[in-house]
């Protein structure tokens, strides 16, 4: 189950309160600012995390580690280098994801035009996409109270899916790129609809069969390539042919400069997601998850097959996965995929949809937030470790999921309907 | 697990005949297909069994179709019973004794090509060794989950120990202190499982997740700082222990009296958590707080104290876990080497119904069954491609997990907060 248990009664009525004693708006932002309502536990996970990600940086630094042994003799030794250390890391995270100043005074003196400005951007959005699908991939699950932690081999099927679609067919690519994000959809939903399956029929607990499909399809990603059929014919490293022409999506800045790799799946993501909250808030499919996740038991009373809603929703959110690897297959690896290209996008959709609380519009944000963060830490390595991005998303998500450690910490107060937190179920 | 709704056939009569027509047929099938595949494709083929520890030159030959089609009719004869109808108490035998003869039918199939030797001594040796990891993590899993709280993160402690094993003991150039870094590793990560489970209250599966994610990001990122510097990544190694002359018996020498110090603690370890969880005054307790916590409170037990402090105490078994993947096998830490062994460890827990014994048992196979894929593996020859041979042990999981073996029943309140306020 997900979800905000406490909605419900955060929408009822005002109090009444005396109109003498009506609180200006800058009280009522003050106490705001103080409560842990889901707004402010978010921002506040989002500071307290990298407030640890600063220490960390700290403590693991050598040359700043050895000057806080002699932190009584000359203190601004110490935090003088903590400062920069911290500083120039998160600094180089927001250059690359962001803007890069370097870049900026380039410009202005016209030495660079305005792509090179924009690619830091265009790397975020790039890297923001396959975490929307997989991002969608938990969180729907995550409605019928199914906790998917097998998007990474998901999107794996589906990016062998759309790569094989999309090195043999020979059709014009209005015909073409459908077809080749059909087959990533198809081949993801069917190895995702697996742990459904299972634990609708023999209650299999899908955390421990979809994390072991994870691996399974890890291994077969490394059989696949270097299969005869997919292997690449003129590279001898293990990497898949190229797909064609006509089946790769078109870049969507290219025209600005051939370097920005922003794609036309970010659209294609941002569709997908307004479609999976129509499909959560209008469909009688999406009330059918919301209901089981909810309370099982009682939506089987109403006549609805719980087993059943299991193995589709995980077909679906396997399918979405499986569109984060057609958008990898026919985008930024269509010169041929490696066991790399999928990087780690399958684990961090989890993180994405818990910060974005299994909803469709806070998917696509935390994605983004995420994809930002994944930008910024690919640019900014080796000078700061590129685990750092991994290291801060589940930091952000443990406060996230523990919104009572954030108000203890902080002190903050309670919010009139209690703490947001997130369910999943137990065996 | 789901908690089985079907106990029902317990209170059956256990001698009454049934049917099991679906088990019969699949089986019955399978042994048929292993008999006529053994007789036309494995003509002249043998298997060789080799003990080259204790008494080298000791060799048998096996005639493979011969064996192969033997164990089919086995499985056959199995399923054959099954559709015909036997008493109720046999089947559990039955169905046991089937699978068994046709996984050794394909071990034996996968042995028989020309050049690959069974040697004994060297793949039971390795499959004891190889099912620590389980073991340890198996066994933290028992003592979190007898209490109530579910342990999804083994596979985060397991990293955070395999990585602070080999920093603590570069750095004080003691593997003992690397391996009780490890321990105290594995701990922290438990620590904050059981504070988020018993004081702040958060799903227990969710927070798992989230200090898995945690303990790969903070182990990478530290591995990519430390890097830079060198020698806090040195590889350390503990001794193999040797008994002398009774390293000498043939099979079980070298198997029981010549191996790694991890796997003399991990039995010992797998009596003591037995001995504490039901010959103890704390077993019980934990017990009782893992079944009826309510029960246990008004019993004057306080819950929520004694599932912090056994959580926190588990991270030091699977802590000590993650030091296997790193200083029991001589290794420098690389990131994500625990490749989700930790989540095998969790379906071994469950395998072993949440008691050590059970759990020593799952171990095994589970470590014979990773033992002969890698032999396999290294052995080349073989006629499955080595990718599918290392995904035998996670498909055996799912096969686990989902139960064919039998619905496990967890403890009752696992995974459910305990708040002493709502009753």
């Amino acid at each position: 189950m997900t979800t905000e248990n406490t909605t419900a009664t955060a929408e009822q009525p005002e109090s009444p309160e005396p109109p003498e004693s009506k609180p200006s708006f800058a009280r009522l932002f003050g106490r705001y600012l103080i409560e842990a309502n889901s707004v402010m536990v978010t921002v506040y996970s989002l500071l307290l995390a990298f407030a640890i990600g600063a220490v960390l940086l700290i403590v693991s630094d050598e040359q700043v580690r050895s000057s806080y042994g002699y932190f009584f003799a000359r203190p601004s030794d110490a935090l003088g280098g903590s400062w920069n250390l911290i500083y120039s890391s998160y600094m180089d995270l927001f250059q690359g994801a962001i803007l890069n100043f370097n870049t900026l005074e380039r410009f202005q003196a016209g030495n660079a035009d305005f792509g090179d400005l924009l690619r830091p951007l265009s790397e975020t959005l790039t890297n923001a996409t396959p975490l929307i699908f997989t991002g969608l991939a938990v969180g729907l699950a995550f409605r019928a109270g199914l906790f998917n932690i097998g998007a990474q081999g998901q999107m794996i099927f589906g990016m062998l899916g759309a790569l094989v679609i999309g090195f043999s067919l020979n059709v014009p690519a209005i015909v073409h790129i459908p077809l080749a994000i059909l087959a990533g959809a198809v081949a993801g939903g069917l190895f995702g609809a697996v742990p459904g399956v299972l634990k609708a029929t023999t209650g299999a607990h899908e955390v421990i069969s979809s994390i072991m499909l994870n691996n399974i399809a890890a291994l077969f990603l490394v059989w696949a390539l270097s299969t005869k059929f997919i292997h690449s014919e003129t590279r001898s490293e293990l990497v898949s042919k190229p797909v064609r022409d006509s089946a790769e999506l078109p870049a969507l800045l290219g025209w600005l400069n051939p370097s920005l790799r922003v794609n036309l799946a970010i659209v294609v993501g941002v569709a997908v997601a307004v479609g999976v909250w129509w499909l959560l808030t209008k469909s009688t499919f999406g009330y059918r998850i919301r209901a089981v996740g909810f309370n099982g038991p009682a939506s089987a009373t109403a006549g609805m097959s719980v087993g059943r809603t299991y193995a589709t929703t995980m077909g679906a959110a396997g399918a979405l996965a499986g569109l984060a690897g057609a958008a990898l297959a026919l985008g930024t690896g269509s010169g041929g995929v490696n066991t790399a290209t999928v990087l780690e996008y399958g684990f961090d959709g989890i993180t994405v949809a818990l910060l974005g609380r299994a909803n469709p519009a806070g998917i696509v944000v935390s994605a983004l937030l995420f994809g930002a963060l994944k930008a910024g830490a690919l640019s900014a390595q080796p000078d700061v470790p590129v685990d750092i991005s991994t290291l801060l998303q589940a930091t952000i998500v443990l406060f996230i999921a523990a919104p009572a450690l954030v108000k203890a910490i902080l002190r903050l107060r309670t919010p009139r309907g209690g703490l947001v937190t997130l369910e999943a179920k137990g065996w | 697990m789901a908690v089985d709704t079907a106990t029902a056939p317990a209170l059956l009569d256990e001698s009454a005949v049934a049917r099991k027509p679906i088990h019969g047929w699949s089986l019955a099938v399978l042994g048929a297909l292993m008999t006529v595949g053994a007789l036309t494709q494995l003509g002249g083929r043998e298997v060789l069994f080799r003990l080259d520890q204790t008494s080298p030159g000791a060799e048998w030959a096996l005639p493979a179709s011969f064996a192969v089609a033997v164990l089919g009719v086995l499985t056959a004869l199995g399923g054959a019973l099954m559709v015909y109808g036997i008493q109720r108490r046999f089947h559990k035998t039955v169905l046991a004794v089937a699978v068994t003869c046709f996984a050794l039918g394909l071990l034996l199939w996968a042995m028989s090509p020309e050049g690959v030797v069974f040697r004994v001594e060297a793949i039971l040796a390795g499959a004891l060794f190889l099912s620590m990891p389980y073991i340890f993590g198996a066994l933290s899993g028992v003592v979190c989950e007898r209490s109530g709280v579910i342990n999804i993160g083994i596979e985060g402690q397991f990293l955070m120990g395999a990585f602070s094993g080999v920093l603590v003991a570069s750095i004080s150039g003691n593997v003992y202190i690397g391996i009780v870094g490890a321990m105290l590793a594995g701990s922290l990560s438990t620590l904050l499982l059981a504070l988020m489970a018993t004081k702040y209250q958060v799903n227990q599966v969710v927070v798992g997740v989230i200090l898995n994610l945690l303990a790969l990001g903070l182990t990478g990122f530290m591995f990519d700082q430390l890097k830079k510097t060198p020698g806090y990544n040195v590889a350390a190694s503990v001794p193999v222990l040797d008994f002398g002359p009774l390293a000498e018996i043939p099979i079980i020498g070298p198997t029981l009296f010549r191996q790694n110090l991890f796997v003399y603690v991990g039995l010992a370890l797998v009596a003591l958590v037995w001995f504490l969880l039901f010959r103890t005054r704390w077993g019980l307790r934990t017990r009782s707080v893992g079944e009826h916590p309510a029960a246990a409170d008004a019993m004057g037990v306080n819950v929520n104290r004694l599932r912090f402090w056994n959580v926190t105490a588990a991270g030091l078994i699977s802590g000590f876990g993650g030091a296997f993947f790193t200083i029991a096998n001589s290794l420098a830490f690389t990131k994500n080497m625990t490749a989700g062994l930790g989540f095998v460890a969790l379906a071994v827990m469950i395998v072993g119904r949440w008691n050590p014994l059970g759990v020593l048992a799952g171990a095994l196979i589970f470590g014979f069954t990773t033992q002969v894929s890698r032999y396999l593996d290294t052995a080349g020859n073989s006629i499955v491609p080595g990718e599918f041979l290392q995904m035998l042990p996670y498909a055996v999981t799912i096969v686990v997990v989902a139960g064919l073996i039998g619905r496990a029943k967890a403890p009752a309140a696992d995974g459910v907060p305990y708040n002493p306020g709502d009753k």
